[in-house]
């Protein structure tokens, strides 16, 4: 069997990233007369082209033990920078389906953004998104994973920045680069700090290098904290989740691709290091307890929201967390296929809401309600992603999470509960969601709500098929967990929770008779998780304030201690206070330049009989 | 063949100052334009025929010249002077094309960019200390003039602080390499012949702080930069953008060359110290930088910070650091001429360069999108986004400069992270937001105007996917530096096994 595509997977990147540059002509100003539309459908083109190259390499690699390739990049002053890629069926697939997802986001987003200035801009970014995630699921280099999550951080700052006259989008585009930015560089100290221990960054020669590495427990300890953190800021993970939150102003399809494989980049990264995680028993326990503490704390805020596309970001930060838990405890074959059935079941649950809030003009889930008659489409989508996403046999996002729950039942109980925890909180967002947008009587808002062109709801439909077909896929790749082994405390337990968040949820906002708003507890608590914890105000009299005061400080250091030294020197002895006013005559002009000119001759008048005694 | 380099520029500079023209003529501009895209062309050329193999001084030139006092006219190039020689023809193209057509005293100006072009390139090639101090000198009163008398409000002042800084590290300068030829008893002030092994390290350290201090004013370093800001703001954007992309690289030469090349044993023990002077310089130059009300301020300081990446490199002398310093200079100089040129566009067309009321120029039909969008692009580049040349030479110095010094490499790591603060105040500020309807009646930015910059741009690209490209002329030279440096270690670990294969010799 010829290995012509799976040798060239290189191209995978390559056509979305030539859809992107190709993209960028149609931006207002530079091509006018065809109007912004041929950028979308090159895009869309070079992505389609994207995918079924990497569907044809996945043939040709399934059941293959994985191939390597390698390029170099720079070769300078004993640095050997090579450009690794591993061509196994996990990349390629991943590859596959980050194109797929990405083809899917895109025709949604004809729709989406039929009316929209930005089209070539919006296309460009999400072509340029697709071509890095490809690239990363490929790529076998911690070096170019950082640099892919790093030109990533930029693109998520100009795409969640596409609407940028708006306020709240300017200031969101702002946090998700810094905080995006703060993780890549502690990645970076890493990646800079890891090449003289162990020599390498390939991941496969890390992972190799890992078990038999003897390192400090100090060093180890700083090294894969400092590892982790680009992961924890990609993944939304406490304390840098706020910017997933603000994220949520950028446009809708843009957050399809963000809320699932973007911030996958950050997990997709932490699996691959996994072996160099598990050197440092602390890290390993961070890794850990970050997960843990954020998916509580996320689904719980995800209940506490009003807007339709936080109550979903919050949930993915949840579900972020539970794969940081996984790696943590070192199961990254479950983490994989956690990612996958996660992936399918947040895009579909986006892409359902987005059609909704496009013609509803809002993003309050209050001003919501009735909507199944409206748009049952819609609502069988939503139903589907979220019983996809929380353990709901026979879907798949029970099959991942009853894999997880019982290694952790068995391994670490107190885990398991927060994997509980986790499952019946979201559970109970997702019916709230639901019961929200789609149950009682149709508001203001929603009388008229047609389903949306087919652009809208071909893609959401597609992803729907799919998601139903999960199951089935895990199947077929024999990656359903042996069920003789499983514990069936945990799949009664995950269950028993999932099907209480949802009839409590059901029951609380499927009810008209239930007094809206709803109250939990007091009103500081509601407020406390509403407001995601005052992490905005945390940031902004912690850090914001810090950088702010030290660089005024520094500022007025500079102006007036270094600088009015200087002047005040310059203006005592030099020109007895004459020249450094702001003008002067020509006059002194020569003047300053006759008295240089003076020092220098007067100086080597007196340095020259000197030399010509020493020859 | 280098001779062509000084001696074109100085000719032109004479025929355009002193032939008269019409009034109104865009003759001296075209003519200026020609010369420089000559002179950036050669150069190339030049580059392209350096024989990579050896790590010397190629294209020599010798004449005798003043031989009582061992100024000789002694040329050459290495793979540290040449692609600076070649940033220098392509910055003052840059700058003679981004001048406004209308400006005054058109024929005096343009023989002034040329001047300062020639002394550059004379300061670059030169191999005689004498020769070297002789165009520093020179490139020196024609910028004076340059700020003085096309610049801002303030110009006046600001010119004479930098004459007088300079001055100042002109005049230290030439006392070391008084010193050091005199102390060493060398024939001449030729380069080659200069050794200063056997001196003592007291007047080693001498001599180097004299250096330091005179190249630190010009690079400038915290606390001898104070010059930079008011230079840079009150110049006009060409003028900024031979200061800061060519002039400031002037230092970082000199300190390569005669610090680390001539001194390497007292380098040893101020390399500490200027480790912690470099990443002071860095956090000093980004914090500055996040406290700007005026963009172009805020780009000077940047400045301050990204050479000081330079100073770290420079101080950890390994291979890596010293490849990574040399293409950080080069980087620093494209994305800086960049950044200026786009700001000085800014400036002309909305009028002002306050961050309080620039606003929404991303705007597709009242703003200057095109403009925003290379902004965009040069302030990434200065952040150190992979993809852009920023990126591979900051990696470089990081890279190399870890193993010597760990902790301040970490902290240039960290005031990346605040270059990226300010350059996201500086984008949101000018690029993003809400265009206001009612004033944006800007000027078009018509495309001529904004050639310089996508040429720049691209090279920015193109060079930062590919640095290869960036780093192959100049890895010769400086492994040749770095190994020079640390050979005296090497010397000493192999002692014994010298003095065991020669006590194996005598035994046979």
């Amino acid at each position: 069997m010829t290995h012509f595509f799976s040798q060239t997977i290189w191209l995978v990147p390559c056509y979305a990233l030539i859809g992107a540059v190709l993209a960028i002509p149609w931006s207002p100003g530079l091509i006018r007369r065809t109007g912004p539309r041929p950028a979308g459908y090159i895009s869309i083109f070079m992505t389609l082209l994207a995918f079924a190259h990497s569907l044809l390499a996945l043939r040709e690699i399934w059941h293959q033990a994985p191939e390597y390739l390698s390029f170099s990049w720079l070769h300078a002053a004993g640095l050997n920078i090579t450009l690794d890629l591993e061509v196994s069926a996990v990349t390629v697939g991943a590859a596959a389906g980050i194109a797929g997802l990405n083809l899917l986001a895109q025709i949604y987003a004809v729709a989406y953004l039929e009316m929209d200035w930005g089209w070539a801009r919006f296309y460009s970014l999400i072509a340029l998104f697709e071509a890095g995630m490809c690239l990363l699921a490929l790529c076998n280099s911690l070096f170019f994973s950082y640099v892919v999550l790093e030109i990533l951080t930029l693109g998520t700052y100009l795409i969640v920045g596409m609407w940028y006259n708006q306020p709240l989008v300017v200031t969101g585009a702002r946090d998700a680069f810094l905080t995006k930015r703060v993780g890549d560089l502690v990645l970076l100290m890493a990646v800079v700090a890891l090449l003289p221990i162990a020599g390498t960054w390939n991941f496969t020669e890390l992972a190799q290098w890992a078990q038999t590495a003897q390192l400090e427990p100090r060093v180890a300890t700083l090294l894969t904290l400092a590892l982790v953190a680009g992961p924890v800021a990609k993944c939304a993970q406490f304390p840098l989740h706020l910017w997933l939150d603000e994220a949520m102003e950028g446009p809708y399809p843009a957050t399809i691709l963000r809320n699932t494989v973007v911030v996958e980049t950050g997990a997709w990264v932490l699996i691959k290091l996994q072996p160099v995680i598990a050197l440092s028993p602390v890290a390993s326990q961070v890794v850990i307890w970050i997960g843990a503490v954020t998916a509580i704390g996320a689904s719980l805020i995800s209940i506490a929201q009003i807007d339709i596309k936080r109550v979903l970001s919050y949930l993915v930060s949840a579900y972020m967390g539970l794969v940081f838990v996984a790696v943590g405890t070192g199961q990254t074959q479950t983490a994989l296929m956690f990612l996958f059935t996660y992936t399918i079941a947040m895009a579909l649950l986006v892409m359902s809401t987005g059609g909704i809030v496009l013609n509803n003009i809002s993003q309050n889930l209050t001003h919501y309600g009735g909507l199944w008659s409206r748009r049952p489409i819609s609502g069988i989508c939503l139903l589907v992603g979220a019983g996809s996403l929380v353990a709901l046999p026979p879907l798949g996002g029970f099959w991942a999470l009853v894999q997880m729950g019982d290694f952790l039942w068995k391994n670490q109980p107190l885990l398991f509960g927060v994997l509980l925890a986790v499952n019946g909180l979201s559970a109970f967002s997702l019916a709230r969601l639901f019961g929200s947008m789609f149950g009682g009587k149709p508001t203001a808002m929603t009388v008229r709500s047609p389903e949306g062109l087919w652009l809208l709801v071909m893609p959401m439909m597609v992803l729907m098929g799919l998601a139903l077909h999960v199951p089935l896929l895990l199947l077929q790749w024999q990656l359903l967990p042996d069920w003789s082994q499983i514990d069936r405390t945990v799949v009664f337990l995950l269950v028993f929770l999932t099907i209480d968040g949802l009839a409590l949820g059901s029951l609380i906002y499927l009810n008209e008779g239930w007094k809206k708003p709803v109250r939990f507890g007091p009103q500081f608590l509601q407020d406390f998780f509403a407001y995601d914890l005052y992490t905005a105000k945390l940031y902004k009299v912690t850090i914001v304030f810090f950088v702010g005061i030290v660089s005024q400080a520094v500022y007025w250091f500079d102006r007036f201690i270094v600088d009015g030294v200087v002047n005040l020197v310059g203006l005592a002895t030099v020109f007895g206070g004459q020249s450094l006013r702001y003008n002067i005559s020509g006059q002194t002009q020569f003047y300053v330049l006759s008295i240089l000119l003076g020092i220098s001759l007067f100086l080597f008048a007196i340095v020259f009989p000197l030399f010509n005694l020493s020859f | 063949m280098l001779t062509a380099l000084i001696l074109v520029p100085i000719i032109g500079a004479i025929l355009i100052g002193f032939l008269p023209t019409p009034e109104g003529s865009n003759l001296p501009r075209k003519a200026a334009l020609a010369i420089a895209i000559g002179l950036f062309f050669y150069s190339f050329w030049l580059l392209t025929q350096l024989d990579l193999s050896q790590s010397g001084v190629q294209f020599t030139e010798y004449l005798t010249w003043a031989k009582p006092i061992g100024l000789n006219y002694t040329l050459g190039v290495d793979g540290l002077a040449l692609p600076l020689v070649v940033l220098n023809g392509l910055l003052t193209w840059v700058a003679i094309y981004s001048t406004r057509e209308k400006i005054h005293r058109p024929r005096l100006y343009y023989s002034l960019v040329l001047l300062v072009n020639a002394g550059v390139t004379g300061a670059f090639v030169a191999q005689n200390l004498l020769l070297f101090i002789l165009f520093y000198e020179l490139e020196l009163i024609p910028v004076y003039f340059l700020i003085a008398i096309w610049g801002g409000a303030k110009s006046q002042y600001a010119a004479t602080k930098f004459l007088l800084y300079t001055a100042v590290s002109g005049i230290l300068i030439l006392a070391a390499f008084l010193g050091i030829a005199w102390l060493c008893g060398a024939s001449s002030f030729d380069l080659a012949t200069i050794s200063t092994e056997d001196l003592s390290q007291k007047s080693q350290l001498i001599l180097l702080s004299l250096l330091l201090v005179g190249f630190g004013i010009k690079i400038p370093l915290v606390p001898l930069h104070t010059w930079q800001p008011d230079a840079y703001v009150e110049s006009a954007p060409s003028v900024a953008i031979l200061l800061g992309g060519i002039l400031a690289k002037l230092g970082v030469y000199g300190l390569l060359r005669f610090g680390l090349e001539l001194f390497p044993e007292t380098w040893h023990l101020v390399s500490p110290g200027l480790a912690i002077t470099g990443s002071v310089t860095v956090i000093y130059g980004a914090l500055s930088a996040i406290a700007q009300k005026d963009i172009k301020r805020m780009v000077a300081y940047s400045s301050i910070g990204h050479m000081g990446y330079i100073l770290v490199a420079a101080a950890a002398s390994t291979e890596l650091s010293v490849l990574g310093g040399v293409a950080q200079a080069i980087s620093h100089g494209l994305i800086l001429a960049l950044l200026f040129e786009l700001v000085g566009i800014v400036e002309d067309k909305v009028g002002t360069r306050e961050l309080d009321v620039l606003n929404g120029l991303m705007n597709p039909v009242r703003g200057l999108p095109l403009v925003s969008a290379l902004l965009i692009t040069a302030g990434m580049a200065s952040a150190g986004i992979p993809g852009l040349v920023g990126f591979a030479a900051e990696f470089l110095v990081f890279q190399g400069s870890f193993s010597i010094f760990p902790i301040c490499t970490l902290l240039c790591i960290f005031a990346s992270g605040l270059t990226a603060v300010y350059f996201v105040i500086l984008l949101n500020r000018t690029c993003f937001g809400k265009l206001d309807n009612k004033l944006a009646y800007y000027p078009r930015v018509v495309r001529s105007e904004q050639i310089p910059a996508l040429v720049l741009t691209a090279i920015i690209m193109v060079l930062g996917i590919h640095p290869t490209w960036l780093v192959r002329w100049i890895e010769p030279t400086t492994d040749a530096i770095a190994q020079s440096f640390h050979k005296p270690k090497i010397v000493a670990i192999s002692q014994p096994n010298l003095i065991a294969s020669f006590g194996s010799d005598l035994d046979r």
